[in-house]
């Protein structure tokens, strides 16, 4: 049974001079699966994510890495975990080559072989000998990444993975991440602020915020009931009371009518208001953004949370 | 950058810590536990002098040293300008003046191996000696007594006679140039009994000179006898530059070289 | 562990940092060489002679009207006397205290570099160790290693003790090899005077002897060590504590200089031999300078610096591995 999870968080706790940064937060992330950890900046996921790492000593509960308490069987925790804690911070006076043959020296069992097979991975093989000044952000990610997997971790961690990166390197380490965990049967656990990201890359999410976890669930659960849709009608008023007979209706301040968002009830309520004589200008499925989403998790949407 | 390199500095440094970490022990047991093994005596070679060097020693107190001299040069110093413009040619001087000596400390100092050394190799040999064996910093002048005054002067011409010996074992040609005392306090001297302490200190220092060959006694009394604080500095004791002037250009006529040039 | 040390050293070959302080060793050994020299040629035409005694002579009668001035600080008056005294012994036994040549001139230097250039030499790699991970971020990937923390610490700890040892041996190496060029390489086997103890000003000759240079050369190098490494590892602990390098050098240089200043002045406060930067002079012990306070001797400033070390390593062990890293 515990074979499957490859991160356990019981019950975590972090007191830093009498102010309680991490409140008890419990999850798990299972084999093969891309985990996402979402909050805004100062909701204390960097703070987990180095408890995680054992940068961090919790004040309370464990934390086991493969069935490995990281307090108590720190090289073996550590031996399966591969993982950049913010940026990728190598050694910008050596070589891309002598930063991994670094980390590489500090764990059992990696050789020349290994280090050449992380290079291909990350497809670095033409600038390892250049020294890491020479580096472009996205190089140094995907360094960062090939000393992650030397070990041939279970668990990934990545902190902020696509942070600095323009888009085409977004999208190339989204794939890549995706590969790890379906092609190699990796956890990955990634953290982010945005919403969006995580929608695309993760199979599983908590969200923290204030050092709580509100919120662990598959992405679809979670963002479903949180997902709208937006529209611009005229006449204004006629639509909104059309729509307001078939389902609840908001309306936001720039003139765009808010309602859920149901796939069967969608073109039921496009037909309503066209048979009403009400001209459809625009019709979008609408991504709550994470502070709707907050603030439907924390205050007023009761209802969201299960 | 290869890992050879990495690997042999590594070594290196370590076998140089192996090293060092040696020499600390060594160092402090042999501090605490090297025996003392005395230092044999290795006897000094004479130093070589060139023929054509001229070498004067200065030997004395402060007024050989030149204290009050603004320009730091004191009657030897003056001497030496003279005689390097007399002779044309640079002179080498070894000024071993000390301030406030007595003529008990010159006596020890002469015997010293070095001063030895340096006395044997002078061709002119200056000296001052005695203003602080009887002034003693102005002490004297506040109770003249004369039993005292003349159990100094007598500890002075023993010490004085033992000096000029020595010398003269060391080096039997040099010509020799003792200042004789002058009177400092000779306005402060109303009924002239100090300056007649300091005449008679003077004819016993010429009489003890007048034993040895080559030893000239030379005067200083009547330089400073008549305008004393032209010629003194603000301590009123020392001569100042224009005193050491005078006093230089008494003795730079006396000094003769017979030029070994023609050797 | 020595893959960890080879890992430290690697970092410390490629911040070329040994490199840079050859540099300003060299450069400082050819202004001192070049001082001496003049300082050398001066004396020659001052006495007219280069012989040795004559020179030796006429220090002893500069002190010796030094001393007769009355208004003289008594400590000062001391030291003096005992210098003096040590002058005269060197000349009635006929012995040069400074034989000319790159082996004495190599002594001298290190002598006087080691109560304050060598320990700051020394700064430059330990005030770096383990601030410059913390300020690079690099140690957050150096703790998430399966490696334990203590094991981390030591192996930077034995590469600031490996570097010492270089840099000892290369600021000596440098020393002979530049100043003989001027004064020639020679002076090993130079007699020198050991033993003299000084106590209340006076001089006691009793326990002399007589040693070859190159003897004394290499006690003054292991003691030099010994400060390098009491020095070094202060900086190091003041790197562990504080996250910028400047930081920690600056506080480290703040409390040598006081030392050198303290040196001058504590004669009269006699608990401030506890601190460790008054104990720097180790090499006077053996070349019989009277200590800064009367009643500090060889074993007690090495004892009083040991403290010191074994402080400071502890403290950098306990706080590196507690700590909590941001």
């Amino acid at each position: 049974m515990m074979s499957n999870v490859t991160l356990e968080v019981n019950s975590v706790r972090k007191t830093i001079r009498k102010r309680e940064i991490i409140k008890d937060i419990n999850f798990t992330v299972r084999k093969g699966e891309v985990f996402g950890f979402l909050g805004p900046n100062g909701a204390g996921k960097t703070t987990t994510i180095r408890m995680l790492v054992g940068l961090i000593k919790p004040t309370a509960g464990s934390i086991r890495i493969c069935g490995y308490d990281v307090k108590k069987d720190y090289k073996k925790a550590m031996q399966h975990l591969g993982c950049i804690v913010e940026n990728p911070e190598l050694y910008p006076f050596l070589s891309g080559w002598n930063n991994l043959l670094h980390f590489a020296r500090m764990l059992p069992n990696v050789g020349e072989e290994r280090m050449m097979e992380v290079v291909k991975l990350v497809g670095l093989e033409q600038r390892i000998h250049d020294t890491v000044k020479t580096y472009s952000l996205g190089m140094r990610q995907r360094l960062g990444i090939a000393q992650a997997m030397l070990n041939r971790p279970k668990l990934l961690i990545l902190d902020e993975p696509t942070n600095g990166l323009d888009p085409a390197g977004i999208r190339e380490m989204r794939q890549f991440i995706r590969m790890l965990a379906e092609e190699e049967g990796m956890s990955v656990l990634v953290s982010s602020h945005l919403l969006s990201e995580i929608q695309l890359l993760c199979d599983r999410v908590a969200i923290i915020t204030k050092g709580e976890i509100v919120k662990v669930g598959t992405v679809s659960d979670l963002l479903s009931v949180q997902e709208r849709m937006s529209w611009r009608v005229e006449p204004i008023e006629l639509g909104k009371e059309v729509l307001r007979s078939l389902t609840e209706v908001m309306e936001t301040e720039d003139g765009y009518v808010l309602t859920s968002f149901d796939e069967e009830e969608t073109p039921k309520w496009n037909k309503a208001l066209v048979k009403h004589g009400v001209k459809i200008l625009e019709m979008n499925r609408r991504l709550p953004t994470l502070e709707d989403l907050f603030l439907e998790l924390t205050d007023g949407g009761g209802a969201g949370i299960e | 950058m290869s890992r050879w390199r990495v690997r042999i500095v590594t070594v290196f440094s370590a076998l140089l810590g192996l090293l060092w970490i040696g020499c600390l022990s060594w160092a402090i047991v042999d501090y605490y536990h090297g025996e003392a093994s005395g230092v044999e005596d290795l006897s000094a070679q004479p130093i070589e002098k060139r023929p054509d060097e001229f070498i004067v020693v200065a030997l004395g107190d402060s007024l050989t040293r030149g204290t009050g001299d603004e320009t730091g040069k004191g009657y030897v110093g003056t001497v030496t300008e003279e005689l390097e413009k007399k002779f044309d040619h640079p002179i080498t001087v070894q000024n071993l003046g000390i301030k406030g000596l007595v003529s008990a400390q010159l006596a020890e100092q002469v015997q010293e191996r070095e001063v030895k050394r340096q006395l044997q190799r002078a061709d002119a040999i200056l000296v001052t000696i005695g203003g602080n064996d009887l002034f003693q910093k102005g002490e004297t002048l506040l109770n003249l007594d004369s039993t005292k005054v003349s159990k100094l002067q007598k500890n002075y011409l023993v010490h004085l006679d033992a000096i000029l010996s020595t010398i003269r074992q060391n080096n039997s040609s040099a010509q020799l140039f003792m200042l004789g005392l002058y009177n400092p306090f000779i306005e402060l001297d109303e009924n002239g009994e100090l300056n007649a302490i300091v005449r008679q200190w003077n004819n016993e220092t010429a009489e003890v000179l007048a034993k040895y060959e080559d030893m000239v006694f030379v005067p200083t009394f009547d330089l400073f006898q008549l305008s004393v604080n032209e010629y003194l500095y603000s301590d009123k004791f020392h001569p100042n530059s224009a005193g050491y002037r005078l006093m230089a250009e008494r003795i730079a006529p006396l000094i003769e070289w017979e030029a070994k040039d023609d050797e | 562990m020595s893959n960890l040390i080879q890992n430290e050293m690697m970092k410390l070959l490629a911040k070329k940092r040994l490199l840079i302080i050859g540099v300003i060793v060299a450069v400082l050994i050819i202004l001192f060489t070049y001082a001496q020299y003049k300082q050398a040629e001066e004396q020659r035409e001052k006495l007219g002679t280069d012989d040795w005694r004559t020179a030796v002579q006429q220090q002893i009668i500069d002190i010796q009207n030094r001393l007769s001035s009355s208004r003289m600080l008594d400590e000062w008056r001391e030291q003096l006397q005992v210098t003096v005294k040590q002058q005269q012994y060197y000349l009635d036994h006929n012995i040069n205290p400074s034989e000319p040549g790159a082996a004495t001139f190599t002594r001298m230097f290190i002598e006087n570099a080691s109560s304050l250039f060598i320990p700051l030499l020394v700064m430059i790699v330990a005030s770096d160790l383990v601030s410059s991970e913390s300020s690079q971020g690099t140690i957050k990937l150096l703790l998430t290693r399966p490696v334990l923390r203590w094991k981390i610490l030591m192996s930077k700890y034995i590469t600031l003790l490996l570097s010492i040892s270089i840099i000892v041996a290369m600021t000596g190496v440098l020393a002979y090899a530049l100043s003989g060029v001027v004064f020639g390489y020679h002076g090993w086997n130079a007699p020198i005077i050991t033993g003299f103890t000084v106590e209340a000003g006076n001089v006691d000759t009793s326990g002399v002897r007589l040693i070859s240079q190159w003897q004394l050369l290499l006690m003054d190098f292991g003691l030099v060590w010994y400060i390098a490494v009491v020095v070094g590892t202060l900086a190091f602990m003041l790197s562990v504590l504080i996250r910028s390098t400047p930081a920690g050098m600056g506080i480290m240089l703040a409390a040598l200089i006081s030392g050198a200043i303290l040196n001058n002045m504590v004669s009269s406060w006699e608990s401030a031999k506890y601190f460790f930067m008054v104990n720097l002079q180790l090499t006077n012990y053996l070349s019989g300078v009277a200590p800064p306070i009367e009643g500090m001797t060889l074993l007690s400033s090495v004892l009083i610096l040991f403290v010191w070390w074994l402080a400071a390593l502890i403290v950098s062990f306990i706080v590196f591995i507690r700590k909590d890293v941001y």
